[in-house]
């Protein structure tokens, strides 16, 4: 008895590792496929400039929410922090560093995983279910170069500038916050923080923006191709979509900073 | 012509197709009929290259397409043209611009002949007025007939339908049929129809051919499908309309 269960456990494990191999190799090629598609851009320039608008420009509110609302947050618990220490006046320098090299950029690609990346599954689910994508197919047009290369070029663009807005509506709150909650001056907040960011730490904070452009469009694209299964199955593939490429992200924001910061 | 030879085909564990063959002549009509999910489908998808067959080969027009990259199958797609049995319209296009979506993509063609195309086919659609409607706000019928002015507008040497009457009140199942019988007839195109409904055979096609559990069981002109003993050929007969 305990034979068969252990070898009905390492069918299951073998047929369950077969699986996630597979799709790794699909997700692999898919990604190369996506990539070779970008010297497409120019014939696809629509398709790059609507999907710039979407992950980008309708992007602006959630990011700046996000960030105003974090680098508030950062700045009265710091402060409060700093303050046992009397050290307030380093919170400048303190909250700059955590907004441009960690949270400005991490919050903004988990909020955009959430947004661009839901969308895109959701959209490519659809299609997919609906044979959409074959049809694209079966017409003669690659759907790669005309559904996923124009997200990736658009976030790819456009995650970069989100990054800075995201970073400077951080610091911004944050300086707010150091003024009327801290009762700091304006100047010895900004005097903290101006001179003491090195370029390293815009390097760590901008470098993520690429990486995370990538993450999140292929991820998510690849999990709306591969949807199957109906209108649950579009759910369970943006679901799916969001998770893994949220959880990448934060790997991701991780290994960059660490990369970077010890070797600069 | 459409040529397929010794098609096996499986999905994971189950076998879909086994040593299937069969031959699509040009200008004519071929039904391929079997029971839901047998694979039928499958059938026109591999004819267009979409998927592979585990061995057997796939020839259109003399060329072997099994293991061409997708690349090199665009060509070899554009010469037929596919209906698919949910549509497959672009939901957030017009009429006009699915109908002109894929001249626009793929053939540099000047504005004004993509305009006199999709004019043409909307007249032979008879959808005037309903050039800027979004497929939505249309009919099954008329959303059909979108599909269908689509898949010619390439002007295709055949055309592939997946259940073409599937989901359709009578009156515009009849309207399918016959503008798939006047396709043949006026404009020389061959059509593979993979249907359930066995009126739609007698219908419109020249030649059918059975499925069923993934074998070809009956090849040959509409005529002789009476004179078959096969059990499953009888009962379908007397159903007509193979809802398993």
């Amino acid at each position: 008895m305990p034979l068969l269960f252990i070898r009905s456990l390492e069918k299951r494990l073998n047929l369950q590792l077969k699986d996630f191999f597979l799709t790794m190799q699909e997700f692999f090629l898919f990604s190369l496929r996506t990539f070779m598609a970008i010297p497409k851009t120019i014939r696809y320039w629509r398709d790059v400039l609507d999907q710039a608008t979407i992950c980008g420009t309708d992007s602006i509110p959630i990011v700046l929410v996000s960030a105003i609302s974090i680098g508030a947050l950062l700045a009265i618990e710091v402060g409060n922090l700093l303050e046992d220490f009397g050290a307030k006046t380093m919170l400048g320098r303190s909250t700059a560093l955590s907004v441009i090299r960690e949270l400005g950029p991490l919050l903004m690609g988990l909020m955009l995983s959430a947004r661009f990346g839901s969308r895109n599954g959701a959209e490519l689910g659809a299609m997919q279910i609906s044979e959409q994508i074959d049809a694209l197919r079966a017409f003669g047009t690659d759907p790669i170069a005309k559904l996923v290369m124009p997200r990736l070029v658009a976030a790819l663009i456009m995650f970069l500038p989100l990054t800075a807005l995201s970073d400077f509506a951080g610091l911004q709150s944050a300086a707010y916050m150091a003024e009327h909650y801290h009762r700091i001056d304006p100047g010895i907040f900004w005097n903290a923080v101006y001179p003491r960011l090195a370029p390293k730490d815009f390097v760590v904070g901008f470098l993520k923006a690429p990486v995370f452009a990538v993450i999140i469009t292929l991820v998510s694209s690849f999990n709306g191709f591969s949807a199957r299964g109906g209108t649950a199955g579009v759910g369970r593939a943006t679901i799916k979509g969001i998770v893994v490429s949220s959880g990448l992200v934060l790997i991701a924001n991780f290994y960059v900073s660490k990369i970077v910061l010890e070797n600069m | 012509m459409i040529e397929l030879k010794n098609v096996s085909l499986k999905y994971g564990e189950k076998e879909i197709l086994k040593n299937v063959s069969l031959t699509v002549q040009d200008n004519t009509i071929k039904a391929i009929l079997g029971p839901s999910g047998v694979g039928k489908s499958t059938i026109l998808k591999l004819m267009l290259g979409l998927i592979k067959p585990n061995s057997g080969k796939v020839i259109i027009d003399g060329t072997d397409i099994t293991r061409m990259k997708e690349t090199e199958l665009y060509e070899i797609r554009r010469k037929m043209g596919m209906v698919f049995q949910g549509n497959a319209l672009f939901d957030s296009l017009s009429i006009s611009q699915n109908l002109g979506f894929f001249l626009r993509e793929n053939l540099k063609l000047p504005q004004e002949e993509i305009n006199r195309r999709v004019t043409e086919q909307i007249q032979f659609a008879g959808l005037e007025g309903y050039e800027d409607q979004l497929p939505e706000s249309l009919s099954g019928g008329m959303r059909r007939r979108v599909a269908i002015g689509r898949a010619l507008i390439f002007k295709p040497h055949m055309i592939l339908f997946d259940e073409p009457t599937a989901g359709l009140d009578p009156v515009s199942s009849k309207k399918i049929l016959s503008l798939i019988s006047s396709l043949r007839n006026h404009n020389n195109l061959g059509a593979v129809i993979v249907t359930h409904i066995i009126d739609d055979v007698f219908n419109v096609a020249d030649s059918v051919a059975v499925l069923y559990q993934g074998e070809m069981i009956f090849d040959d002109v509409t005529e002789k499908l009476h004179e078959s003993q096969h059990t499953f050929i009888r009962s379908i007969l007397s159903d007509k309309i193979l809802e398993l």
